[in-house]
This record gives C-alpha cells, structure tokens and sequence, in this order.
C-alpha cells in the first residue's frame, strides 16, 4: 500500500511528501514521492522516492504528468496521491483524478485519515469559514505550500520505472521565466506587501527601501502584478496567487479585499498601513497606522535603520 | 465558431452571513455569477466577435444559478443550457465536470470551450480540466493572451515562474485569468434582451450514465475561522506611529 507524492517544485515536493508520510503512517502505508524525468537534488524527505523516466520529457506538460503519475497509481496499491498546489500541480491533480474517477479536495492545509476517507481541512469562502471535506480512498488531494514542513533528510530511492504517455497535445513553444523566485515569498519570515496605494511603479522602490531595513521579502496584491504588471506573477500573495504564513506581514497601500486576505490570515503579527480609515485590512490587522505610505514609510524606514 | 463558455453561479461571499453556530447561511443566501467568470465570458464573446460563431453559456447549479445565466447572456451568450441541480444532489468538481461535458456533447461541433481559473467561492481550479479530459480535448490553462487562428489556439499562460507559451489544436478548452481581458458591462437594453433569450433546462438524470464517477465526496462541516486579531490602531505623527508600532513588534518578537 502507498501514498504517493508529487511537485514539479523541489522545495514543495519535500513538504507535501511529509504530508504523505502522515497520511501514509495512519494508514500502515509506505509514502512515496515522484519524481519525473530526474530526482531533484534539493528533495528533502523521510520516506521513499520513485523516478519515472518517460518516452519524453514528462514535466514539460500537464498532460504528460499526469499520465505518468496515473500509470503508477494503477500498477501499484495507491490509497491517495498527493500534489503540492501550483498552478501545474492544480491542473496535474485534476487530469489525475478524472482519469482515475476519483475524488479530487483542493487547497490543504491539513490531512487526516477517517474510516477509509481521506479528511482535508480547507479555506472556504475567501477564507472567512474552515472546511472538513471528505472524499474515499482512493483519492487525489492537494496541499497547500507551507502547510507541512519538509524533513531533513534524503528519501530513499526505489528502481526507477519507464512509463510511456502518448501524444503531446498541448506544445509549449517559449518559456519565458521571471527572475525571482517565488520561495522567496512562500518562506520568508517576514514580508512587506504592495497595493493600490502606491501611485507609479517608481515608489515600489518605498517598500523595498522598508523590506530592505526588515529584512522582509516584497510581495504585492494582485491589482500590481495583474492589471498594472508592476510586480511578477510570483509576488502576488491571495486567494489566486500564493497563500503566505510569515511572523510578520506588513501591508503596505493595500484595502484589504476577501481575496487578498485568504492569502495572509495564517501571518502570526500583521500590520496594516493606508491612508483609508475604513479599509477593510484594519479589521484584520494586529496593528494598524492609518495615514498617508508617502509620509509613514519613509519615516519607518528611518526609524528601523537607525535601530 | 461554435464557442461554449462555462459559468458558475457562486455565493457571494461578501454577503454571506453565518448562524449562531458559525455556519454559513446558504438557503437563501446571495448569488452572482463567480467574478472571475466574466473574464471566461468576455473571451468567449470576444472570440465570437472576430470569428463569428455562437456562443453558448452552460451551467451546473440549482434555480438561483438562471441569474448567472443572464448575466452571461447579457453579456453576449447566443443561448444557454442549464444543467439543473439544487443543493442536496450538487455534484462534486468531478461530478460537475461529468455533467458540463455530457451536456456539451449534445451541443454537437464545439470549436472551444472557455471557463475561468476557479470559482470565486470554492476555488478549486479543478473543473475546466476534467472536462477536457471527459471530452478528451487538450487544456490551456491560466491564459493571459489567447488567439486562434486557423484551427489552432495559442496561449500566454502565466505561472509562479514567469510565462510559457502554449500551442495545440482546437477544438480545445481553455481557462483564462484576470489579465485576459477587460469585461464589458451590458447596457440596460442588452440586459432586457437577455432577459428573453432561450435558456434549455436539462436534468441531471437525463444525462447520467452507468460512467459517472461516484467519489464519495462529502463536505463534513464548514465553520466560521475566528480573525482573533488585535486591531490595536497606533495614532500620532508617522515618526511617533513608527516608534510605536516597532515597540510593538520587538514584543511580539517578530523583528
């Protein structure tokens, strides 16, 4: 029996390869983590690991993926398959679970095992509710980044297998990668986040001079990197981008719509900055200064480098 | 060019207001077509608009869900199909996907299917490729750009790392973002029209087969999570404000 594991991101696959391990130890189950095309030299994890080398490159496309991933969980006795959340693992987990006919639970933050079900606790309505979903074994589960911590330890390695995935239907002619990575974001202790309240692209440089003097990462809501394309894709923290969970979050020019919020809630402190009394991020902010981030971040700044 | 736009009729979560035990209100509670939705629906007209064609707004949900449908309609949808299904007997994502494609399947030759990244109120992002897959067609996923040309569609699709440009063959299904497009707002006649066009009510049972997936899915509770934030406003000139709020962050320990 197996619980089986998968990210295309190095770092995301030791976590949800942790989560495998849980879930796996309740079962009386080995966990697995697959691997495509090469075992990343940056898996961390206490359990197994099993490469999968296919007719051509499996991780260039979804499609390719999740034939892959689904023709190991037909050979072998797989109880759930596990994706790390991304935007290739999202569609990966669905293409696996309706090729499957199985259940498909989405954005994990935790996972238990309940008479043969497996049990996801989740976000629901813009993070304002927590579910319990269920669905039976076997299933496909997504988790969350962040949500479980990655082992410090290298898997074991099982024989790797060949798989063959047919036709590529969807060509992927350019890949255009951005230059930051979006761990920065996902892991970082402390982060200063961009909003609507910055007037030019030019005053970005405000929050990073602030993130610079925190030691925090810049981060943004989606309004930046969205509509205006100040920021990459990769900074943008909420409901459609990534979900954060550092000691200190700092929102800098940002209102505080539902979306952004489901991305910051698990922050331990948050600090909201906005010349708007009745922005809606106060309410869910620790500490809040209303006045204009023209005025406040600079004098933050200040203070914070002169200790 | 046959375009069939998927749409979904999500509660507004703005609205909705939770019981005394914390769980939310939904008999009853305000609907809207799922926000992101209307960046599906603006690239389906759109597509028409350049192609011509028919565009064709399908939809799972209970009676409510018939105020999305105008919505989409008024928009620009040609017709719509509707899928009905109240609370009790809604099917999961993969249901939900069974159901769309089987439906669509009726609809004869489709060019392209379009729906958004996710609901607005479950977001998921699991639909749009299962129906790919039931309708074993090649998916597109997260599209910020789209052009077809010549029985092929290309795609600007975003990711955490950057952009990748994506090609296959129609027909296919894509999911757009935001970025996609800027979604028109009908005009007061474009809504009344609407109001009269077609809509075909289809039955769950007419469609389901001895293939549908039974996943045994069940959502076992869902409760209001508790801000539990401080809300502690610190007042004074941005120096004082700052010298304040580092205080408080050196207590909290988080500097």
């Amino acid at each position: 029996m197996e619980v089986i594991t998968y990210s295309e991101d190095a770092g995301l696959a030791g976590e949800v390869a942790a989560a495998g391990l849980d879930v796996a130890s309740v079962l009386g189950a080995d966990a697995v983590a697959v691997e495509l095309d090469e075992v990343s030299a940056g898996l961390r994890s206490a359990g197994k690991a099993l490469l999968l080398k296919g007719d051509r490159t499996l991780e260039e496309d979804t499609d390719s993926a999740a034939a892959a991933i689904v023709e190991v969980a037909k050979a072998r006795d797989v109880r759930a398959v596990l994706v790390a959340e991304t935007k290739f693992g999202t569609v990966v987990a669905a293409k696996v679970a309706a090729r499957l006919r199985v259940g498909s639970l989405g954005m994990g933050k935790r996972l238990r095992v309940d008479e043969g079900r497996l049990v996801l606790e989740r976000d629901a309505y813009g993070g304002k509710y927590l579910a319990q979903v269920a669905a039976k074994m076997p299933c496909v589960a997504m988790v969350q980044a962040g949500a479980y911590k990655a082992a410090d330890a290298r898997p074991q390695l099982l024989d790797a297998l060949s798989v063959n995935v047919g036709d590529q239907r969807v060509v992927t002619v350019e890949t255009r990668k951005s230059h930051r990575v979006e761990s920065d974001i996902k892991s970082a202790p402390r982060i200063v986040s961009a909003g609507r309240g910055f007037a030019k692209k030019e005053d970005l440089a405000l929050a990073q001079d602030l993130a610079n003097a925190l030691g925090a990462a810049l981060g943004c809501s989606r309004p930046l990197s969205s509509d205006l394309g100040w920021m990459g894709e990769e900074a943008h923290i909420g409901l459609t981008g990534v979900y954060v969970h550092p000691q200190l979050y700092m929102a800098v020019g940002i209102s505080g719509q539902l979306q952004h919020v489901a991305g910051i809630k698990d922050s331990k402190v948050i600090v909201a900055i906005n010349k708007d009394a009745q922005a809606p991020i106060f309410q869910v902010a620790d500490y809040g200064i209303v006045g204009d981030l023209y005025d406040v971040v600079p004098a933050l700044t200040r203070f914070l480098r002169q200790g | 060019m046959n375009i069939v736009v998927l749409v979904k009729s999500a509660v507004d979560e703005a609205e909705l207001r939770a019981d005394t035990a914390g769980h939310p209100v939904l008999k009853g509670a305000a609907t809207k077509m799922s926000n992101f939705d209307m960046n599906g629906v603006e690239e389906a007209v759109k597509q028409k608009e350049s192609n011509g064609g028919t565009v064709i707004v399908v939809t799972l949900g209970g009676a409510e869900a018939k105020k999305a449908i105008k919505e989409a309609m008024a928009m620009g949808g040609t017709r719509a199909v509707h899928v009905l299904a109240e609370p009790p007997d809604a099917p999961d994502s993969l249901g939900t996907a069974y159901f769309l494609a089987k439906a669509i399947k009726r609809l004869g030759e489709v060019d392209l299917v379009v729906c958004s990244e996710g609901a607005s109120d479950t977001y998921q992002g699991q639909v749009g490729a299962m129906v790919a897959e039931f309708l074993d067609m090649p998916f597109l996923a997260y599209a910020k750009k789209v052009e077809t040309e010549a029985g092929r569609i290309k795609c600007e699709q975003g990711f955490e790392g950057g952009v990748r440009v994506l090609e296959a063959k129609l027909p296919a299904v894509v999911s757009v973002v935001s970025e996609a497009n800027v979604p028109r707002y009908p005009t007061l006649l474009q809504v009344m029209v609407a109001g009269r066009k077609a809509i075909e009510d289809i039955t769950m049972a007419s469609l389901k087969g001895d293939d549908y997936p039974e996943t045994g899915m069940e959502v076992l509770d869902i409760t209001l999570q508790s801000a539990n934030r401080k809300r502690v406003l610190l007042d004074g000139s941005p120096e004082e404000a700052s010298r304040k709020l580092v205080e408080a962050l050196r207590r909290e320990g988080v500097l």
